[in-house]
This record gives structure tokens, sequence and C-alpha cells, in this order.
């Protein structure tokens, strides 16, 4: 290497600033036609220069030759001595490619022939002064493509051209170009000379070449060295407290440093973000480029190019999408004649949209082509034998589009050398997996196909959950995490099986397939195994009946977007934002690991790679046997359930808490504890929280003492409050079916059997209210206002929830009238009886549902306007989406007591008469 | 210029530093150049399916570090590390690698022409991962060719 290292690398990364523009503004150019954009071409036309210049100061010839010939035709056409047409442009962008391509192999470069390169753009110019036809000039492109040596009639000819070119070049510049390659040519040729130990090396120096680097708002690292500055100061303040041995300041220095920490990692990853237009740049081209290949026309709109995301996943994504878009440009969009044909316009349309939604990047390709037909999907799919053909009747449309991502499943008719390489969709699917997103298609025979990737915005910090397999943890992206699953020794048998070979869990009625990640992992049980599992795993690993009848197992269920199933770990860990770190180079190969990271203790745990396990375990097949079988167990989920959280304070007793209203569940040490004037607290996050024990709140057993317990933490008018839990059992469907005599107390709604055992059924908000009672007063008693109070139709077909929901209502002062179904309710508001002022209405019910209700009531002329809040269990999004096309104006979860009376007075107001007809009230 | 760039270049190669340890009983020597550190963290998290020879990954200031097995990769067999083992920390294309050694020795200064060409093999130990031989007073020194040691492997396999 004959010139300075570090100016090289420079002039790389300057190069190649000044050509990423380069090829859209020539497609520009190529658009405007003979109206030439002066202003842009002369922006082009600096950006070559400037490599040029610097180029030939480095003594790198090939380059600067090239360089120069594309600068010499973009003089003449921002002169307007030359109009810019498509075989032009197509030339120059072959050239900008060879330019860059020269670029990246900077230390070659002078090796590397360009005489073809620069005999094209010296034609295009002379082809202007002779103004013969630009056959020539096609004729040459032909040539140029295969190799060198092949013997076409015209190439000795374009040879001795060559020699005439270059002999031309010489003759009109005469003193800077020419003499150089042979000064560098000096230094060079010891450096290939030189021994084969050598030689060695070079090949491996290339390759850093100019480390990869990125641009930062000098205002991000401003604060980060603000932030440094704080963080050295916390520091110092850390040193001195601990020097002076007083220990008194350490809670506020953590607090500072929790502080500085946190805004140094946001600031970094601030650092790290790039607008995603960096991706989307190429891709006007590569339509371009394929569209004419094609004999199509496309045109590529492109939308949200400012969007920033991580750089991996800018660097990541862009293979992906490239396939992505040249199947839209191959399989989308038709024919010209073909769309002539079907009535649209010759010209095809792709939308390239890239937007946030909720914390994440969604990114759209759409096109107007001919969509995907999912008829023939399901016949391919069938032949091909991915799916049955029993299967294959009841996929829905949608679903059977989804087949495209299938390994195995080619969308190509007919192999083209476009798309259907072995690259399938799959792999594009299984890349997006792997950068934690998503991707899913939607289509419409005829009229087109949309695309939707949906990606994290950063993948260097990621929420995890930490598991214990073994002796080592793992982490598990929370994205990928569905839920948790605790199935209880006796209860094994009877939610374990087995379905051809395949472990499964039933779950809600559906078989989900398990896999244990110590065997996934091949982890061997070492020598320092806990003493209670070596004998009993030992047995036989993975055989069902040697299992423990005692030992609970914890299953996590996974989703990767396609495939869902659970996990069989040993152990759960607390949930961290985990910093991700690479694995090295000989862990590369590793299938289900995705890199690593360092725990708070210092331990490095690896992380799952979940898109990868289920590759590894070959989870796919296994999809369609949780469909086929259980439809029994399906219906009977019918019946009014809800989930619920049981637990026991002593071993004697046990409760249960409605799901619904459980904001999360914490582990927490019992000395984490403090006791302020009768009142437990619990430090928590840098605040306090209430704690609530039932024994002081209800009649119940004291708990024993534990060094680590639960709290079940949920929320009263914006104040959060955990109730301790000793022992957590289960959380499961629960049939509601309740005697609300027998134990019905303050704080208790009721009793149930569950397992033979009495089990109370607590309401959280009356417990919260006989200590807390002033977060109550502020909303009591409505009817205290002049006139009468809101009358409430409520629809509810439990007559336990009814009366809950019916007494809960009243006791704000409202006046409600219970109905056992939608069809009663139906009925009784259209006797008009009574005048209404808001329907609450459950939404499962027999006879007519809370779905139909709302419906006719929102489709009624009289009562158009009556809100309706429906009540649910945790609501599913699909829910939802049914309950706004009927017109629900609310969702409200049954048991969240505090939200609904807010909903409530929300819609029904104080006063009666708000909602009824506008005439009346005015 | 290039002259004396030469001339310092001759320098370097005709003496050269080596760390020098034991795995099992063969003495095998390092460019201290490529040593980064000698620690004894020797606990490493396991790395399912990883290669046969890794023996996992350890946590190295805040960088997770491969450590790899040298008696696996010499052909040597399994043995627990003993009372005196280590892991030495050596740099390999801009990647920190831990070595598990049984023991550490000196630091040797040699001059190129006290080493000689390997032999086809020494101790069993393949010919392709040695750079050169030194003859101790009482034993041989190996000299270790890291990064065919470390290459890849699968390769040949």
């Amino acid at each position: 290497m004959s010139f300075d290292d570090e100016l090289v690398a420079e002039f790389v990364v300057e190069a190649n600033e000044h050509l990423a523009d380069v090829e859209n503004q020539f497609l520009t150019i190529e658009e405007a036609g003979s109206d030439v954009d002066v202003d842009l071409v002369n922006e082009v036309f600096r950006a070559i220069h400037s490599i040029k210049g610097a180029a030939g100061f480095l003594g790198l010839t090939k380059v600067n030759d090239l360089a120069h010939s594309m600068e010499n035709i973009l003089n003449k056409m921002r002169n307007l001595e030359l109009s810019p047409n498509s075989a032009m442009i197509d030339v120059m962008l072959r050239s900008a490619d060879k330019l860059q391509g020269l670029i990246n192999d900077i230390q070659n470069s002078n090796d590397v022939d360009v005489s073809s390169f620069v005999k094209e753009l010296e034609g295009i110019t002379e082809e202007k002064q002779d103004s013969s036809p630009p056959a020539e000039a096609v004729a040459e492109e032909s040539a140029s493509e295969p190799a060198e040596e092949e013997p076409v009639d015209e190439e000795p000819v374009a040879e001795e051209a060559q020699a005439e070119v270059a002999a031309e070049e010489v003759a009109t510049q005469p003193t800077s170009e020419e003499p150089q390659p042979e000064e560098t040519a000096k230094p060079q040729a010891p450096a290939s000379s030189n021994s084969a130990n050598d030689k060695k090396k070079p090949a491996t120096n290339t390759s850093v070449a100019p480390e990869a680097s990125i641009r930062v708002p000098v205002g991000v690292l401003d604060k980060l060295m603000n932030l440094a500055g704080e963080l050295v100061l916390g520091r110092n303040q850390l040193m001195q407290a601990i020097a002076s041995n007083s220990g008194s300041g350490l809670d506020a220095i953590a607090s500072r440093l929790d502080q500085v920490t946190s805004e140094v990692q946001e600031s970094i990853m601030q650092t790290r973000m790039q607008q995603i237009g960096t991706v989307f740049a190429k891709f006007p081209r590569i339509v371009r480029d394929l569209s004419g290949k094609l004999g199509k026309q496309c045109n590529l709109n492109i939308e949200g190019k400012e969007v920033e995301v991580d750089k991996t996943i800018i660097e990541a994504i862009g293979d992906p999408l490239t396939h992505l878009i040249r199947n839209s440009v191959d399989h989308g969009v038709e024919n010209p004649p073909d769309r002539i044909k079907a009535g649209k316009p010759v010209e095809g349309t792709m939308n390239l949209r890239a937007s946030y939604q909720a914390g994440k990047v969604h990114i759209e390709i759409e096109d107007d082509g001919a969509g995907i037909n999912p008829q023939k999907l399901k016949e391919k799919a069938v032949s091909k034998g991915i799916i049955t053909a029993d299967k294959a009747e009841q996929m829905s449309d949608r679903e059977a589009v989804r087949l495209i991502f299938h390994p195995g499943f080619s969308m190509a008719a007919k192999v083209t050398d476009v798309s259907g390489r072995g690259v399938g969709m799959d792999v594009v699917r299984t890349n997006i997996a792997k950068l934690g997103g998503t991707v899913d298609v939607e289509s419409t025979v005829g009229s087109g196909t949309n695309i939707v990737i949906t990606l994290p915005l950063t993948l260097a910090i990621i929420p995890s959950l930490i598991v214990q397999c073994k002796n080592d943890r793992f982490a598990i992206p929370q994205v990928n995490i569905a839920e948790l699953v605790r199935v209880r020794g006796e209860e094994l048998t009877t939610r374990l099986g087995r379905v051809k070979d395949a472990e499964v869990l039933r779950l809600r009625g559906n078989l989900l397939p398990l896999v244990r990640l110590e065997e996934t992992l091949g982890m061997h049980t070492s020598k320092s195994e806990v003493s209670e599992e070596s004998t009993s795993s030992e047995a036989g690993e993975g055989n069902l009946s040697s299992e423990p009848a005692d030992e609970a197992i914890n299953i996590i269920v996974l989703e990767t977007g396609q495939q869902r199933f659970g996990v069989i770990v040993d152990g759960l860990h607390e949930s961290e934002e985990i910093v991700v770190k690479p694995l090295g180079r000989h862990l590369q190969k590793c299938p289900c690991l995705s890199g690593a990271t360092i725990l708070g203790d210092g331990h490095v745990a690896l992380i799952l790679d979940v898109a990868g396990v289920a590759v590894y375990e070959d989870i796919s097949c296994n999809e369609e046997l949780s469909g086929e079988e259980l439809e029994g167990a399906r219906t009977e989920q019918k019946e009014d359930s809800q989930y619920m959280l049981l637990f026991s304070n002593h071993p004697q007793e046990h409760f249960a808490v409605s799901m619904d209203v459980i904001s999360r569940i914490e582990r927490i040490r019992s000395d984490q504890v403090d006791s302020v004037g009768g009142h437990e607290l619990l430090q928590y996050r840098n605040s306090t929280m209430p704690l609530l024990r039932l024994e002081n709140c209800i009649i119940a057993k004291m708990a024993e003492q534990a060094e680590r317990l639960y709290v079940v933490v949920f929320e009263v008018s914006g104040n959060e409050i955990g109730l301790v839990a000793p022992t957590l059992e289960d959380i499961r469907d629960v049939t509601m079916s309740i005697d609300a005599v027998t134990f019905r107390e303050k704080g208790v709604l009721g009793s149930m059997v569950l397992e033979e055992q009495t089990t109370r059924y607590i309401d959280l908000f009356e417990l919260a209210e006989l200590t807390h009672p002033e977060w109550f007063e502020k909303h009591d008693v409505v009817h205290e206002s002049e006139g009468q109070p809101p009358l409430i139709l409520l629809a509810e077909d439990s007559n336990f929830f009814r009366k809950q929901v019916s007494e809960m209502i009243r006791e704000r002062g409202y006046l409600v009238v219970d109905c056992e179904d939608g069809l009663v309710a139906w009925e009784t508001l259209d006797s008009g009886e009574y005048e209404f002022d808001l329907v609450v209405t459950d939404i499962e019910m027999p006879n007519m549902d809370g779905f139909e209700l709302s419906q006719r009531i929102k489709q009624s002329s009289q009562w158009g306007n009556l809100p309706v809040i429906a009540l649910t269990s945790l609501a599913g999004s699909a829910d939802i989406q049914h309950g706004i096309e009927v017109g629900i104006d609310d969702y409200q979860i049954k048991m969240d007591r505090d939200k609904l009376l807010n909903s409530i007075q929300n819609f029904a107001g104080k006063v009666a008469g708000n909602n009824r007809p506008a005439l009346q009230t005015s | 210029m290039t002259a004396t760039l030469e001339a310092g270049h001759e320098v370097e190669t005709s003496e050269q530093q080596f760390a020098t340890f034991y795995v099992g009983n063969i003495l095998l020597g390092v460019d201290i150049r490529q040593v980064q550190e000698i620690n004894r963290q020797l606990s490493v998290t396991e790395v399912p399916h990883s290669p046969d020879y890794v023996r996992g990954v350890i946590n190295l200031r805040g960088e997770v570090t491969t450590v790899v097995d040298l008696r696996t990769i010499l052909g040597l067999p399994h043995e627990d590390m003993g009372r005196e083992g280590r892991n030495l920390i050596v740099n390999s294309q801009g990647e920190s690698i831990g070595l598990l050694v049984d023991r550490i020795s000196d630091i040797l200064t040699l001059r190129s022409d006290q080493i000689s060409p390997p032999p086809s093999n020494v101790d069993g130990v393949q010919g392709r991962f040695l750079s050169g031989v030194h003859t101790l007073d009482s034993e041989i020194l190996v000299i270790l060719n890291i990064e065919e040691a470390l290459g890849d492997r699968t390769r040949e396999e």
C-alpha cells in the first residue's frame, strides 16, 4: 500500500456519502428528460468532481479515470449540450456502480480495468457529436457484459477502439491523468512480489478498510458529554460516601446515578438511530432496472424516509426488503397488456411506507398488481404436501395467502432469474424474525398485495425474561413471550399429552406444541446438580410418567409471528432490560442463540433465538394439530368464566382474584416491607406502595412468615396498591358458579368450590376501600345534585355478576334496571316504559348477545344516541374491533369497578336526561 | 523511507518475545504481542450447540468472550483444570478469545535463528498449528500459530 491509509479511509467514507445520493439523482434526471434541471445536474457534477479530485490526489488512477469520464458527460448535460436519455442514464448508472465497486475495494482499485466504461462514456459524448444512432452503445453494452476473451465478431474492433480511446485520452489530457498509473505501479510491484506469508495478510487487511462510521448530531454529543460529567460526579460522590463510611447519602447518589445512567442509555441509543431512507434510497433504482428488464412499467412511491430506527436494523433490513420489492415487481405488477385488459393504468404503482406505530416501526410494501390467488396457493400447498386437503378446505383466504411464508414454497409459477433463486419468502420471514419483527401479507385478487413488516426500534437493548435451565440462565426476549403457564404436579397427566411423538400442552382447548429447553439445548446435568433433581430427571428424560408427581413445571408460551409453542424451563427469574452482546466468531452457527448478555451479577446469559428454536425443533409441522382437535373443549368455553389468580394465605385457606384487575405480580423479599404507622409499605422503584394483608381486612388466618412473598399489584383511582399473596397456586379460567351468600363480607364477593377446596373470591376494590377509604370519597354518590339520577339499563346473564354490577352502580346513586339477557334488555328498552340514559351490557349472553343488542340500539332511530358500555373479560382486539363496528362506545372490564364507574359517569353524566333526545334538554 | 521501515521490520522479526505455558506436558509459546491478559476466570457459561473445542463464554469486563479448550484443538484427551490453570486471553482478528491452559511458564526472548521450522508432528500435535520449535535445555518449546489453531475448523472435517 503506497498511500496513507488514514487518508484513503477518509476518502472512502466521503466518496460513499457523495455516491449515496447520486443514483436517485440520476433517476430524477432521467425522468426530467430533455427538460434538464441544471441545479440537480450540477449537484451530481460536484459530487463526482470531488471524488475525481481526491482520487487524483491519492493516486487512485482508475477511480480518477472513471470519475473524469462521468464528469465530462455531466458537464455537457449542465451546459445543455447533451440531453439526457434512458440509454445515457443507464451507462451513467452502471458507471456509478462501478465507481462504487472500485471505492469499496479501494486497495485493489488500481488493478481493475475500467476502460470499457470509460469508452462507453466517451461514446456518449462522441455519439452526440457524430449524431450517430445509439445502436453502437447498445452493442457495446452487451459486449461488455460477458467475459472479455469471448470471441465476439466485433471484439477485435472494440479492442482497437479501446486502444484508440486510450490514445485519445492521452491526447486530450496529456498532463494530469496518464502518467500516474506508472507512478503508482512502482510501489505496488514490490508489494505483490512479497513472500507467500505476507500475501495472506493483505487479504485480511482489505476487509478492515474503513471502519463503519456514523453521523451524530452535535446536540446529542453535547448531551452525552454533559451526562458523562454527571456520571463522573456521581462516581466521586459515591467514592466519598464509601470512604467516609457514613453510607448516609447513598440512596440519593444511587437514584441520581440511576437517572443519569438511563439518560446516557437513551442518548446513546439516539446516536445509533438512522433514517430508514438510507435503505429506501436504493429501491427506485432496483424497481427501474427490474421493471425495464421485465418489460413492465412501475412507479415506486416512498413515504416515511425520515423514520428512524437503530443502525443494526437498518443494516439487516436491506436484504429482506430488496427481496420483497423485487417480488412485487416480478410477481405483483402485471405485464402492460394484462393491466390494460384488467382496466388498470399501464404503469403499476408500488408504495413503500414506513411509519411508527405503538413503539414499533411498520414498513408496508403495497402494489396494485394481480394479487395472490389463495385457491392456487392452497392447491400448490396440497400438491407439495405442505398441508392436507382437509386443512386447505378449512383455511380462510387470509391464512392461505400466508402460505407464501411457508418453507419450501416458491411463489413464482415459473422460476425466473429475478426471484425464485432459492431465497424464498420463508427466508425473508426468518430474517425479519431474527430482528424481533414480524411480517404479514394481505392480498386481494385483482387489486393488489400488501406486505406489512413490523420491527422493533432497536435491538441493542431488549426487555427480556430470564429463565433457568439446569445450571444456566437464558434470556428470552419479551416480544416473543405470549404468556407464562404453570402446570401443577397433579395436573401434569391431564394437561400434558403426546400427539404423534410430540409433547403438547392443553391450553384453553387448544393443543400447544411443547419443547423442553434442556433437551433442545442438549444441556447435561452436571455434577453439582441439586439433589432432588438428580434423582428424578435422570431416570428418564422426556418420559412423562417418571416425572415426580408433585413437581410443578413452568411453561413459557412463545410466539414467532408464525408459530406458537411452549417451552418448559426449570425456573423463572426476573424480567430485565438486557444489553445485547454479540457472540464470538466460533459461535456464529449456534442455531438457537441470537447473542449473549451480562446479567446484574456479572454472569453471562445467552439469549434464545425463538425463531431459531422453532426451526431447530421443527415446530412448524406441529401447527396443524392445534386446530384439528378439541372442538368440543372450545364450546364449553362459552360458559361464563373468568381468569382467576388462585392463591392461599394460609395452607387451609384459598382465595381467588380476577386477573382482569391485576396490573402485575411482583415477587419481593419480606425485608423490603416497611411498617409505618400501622400501614405496611413496599419500597418499590424509588417510591412506596401500600400493602394489604388479607388477615387485616377480612376474616382470615394469619399468613405464615416467609422470606419471599408475592404481591398482587392493582390500581385504585390512580394509586397502586399491593395485596400480599404468600403462595401463588395457579392462574386459570374458572367457571363462575359463585355462592354469594355464605362467605359474603366486605372484600369477599362470595365463594366457589375448586378442586374440592372452598375458594373465596376477593374483591380487590372493596379491600382497598376498607383500608384506604379516602381514595373512594371523591366520586361518591351522584344523586346529591339536582334532578333525577340517571337511569341505567344493565344486561348481564350471570346472576352473580348482574348482582355485583347492579349493586355497585346503585351504590353510586344511579338507578338501574337489570335484565338477564340481551333480548329481555331490548324488549325492556323497546317497551318505552323507561327512559334510559345509558346501557351497560355483557357480551356473551344467551338469546341475544351484547353485539346484537348494541347494533339494534345504534341502528334504531329512537335510541341511536344512547351510549353503550360493554363489559368483558380482558378484551381481545378482535372483539373490540367488532364492538366498534356495531357502535359500542366503550369497553370496560367487569371487575375493574373504578374504571367502570368512571366510564358510567362520563357517559351518563350526573343527572338524568343528558343523553335523551336533544330537544328535551335544550 | 521505505528502507528504514524495512530495517525496523527486520529488527522486530529477528527478536521476538513469547509467552510460554503448558497444556498437558507440552510447552507451548505464543507471540507475546498477541497476548492480551492472563486471568483466572475459569468458570465459563456453556454454550449449547457450540463446536466441541469451545468451552463456553465469560464476561471479560463487559465483553462476552469465547473460551476455547486448547486440549481439544490439539487433540489431547480431556482433563479438568488444575489449580494452576489459567485463562490466556489472546487477540485474534480483532476479537478477544480465551485459551484454557494448564500452567503459565516464563516469557522467553528468542532470535529468529533460534527457532527452527516445525516438524510435521510434535507429541501428537498436528504440524499446521505450529509455526516453529525451539529447543531448550530439557524440553522443546512449541510455538503455536494462533490464527491456524483458532481458524475455521469445519473446513478440514
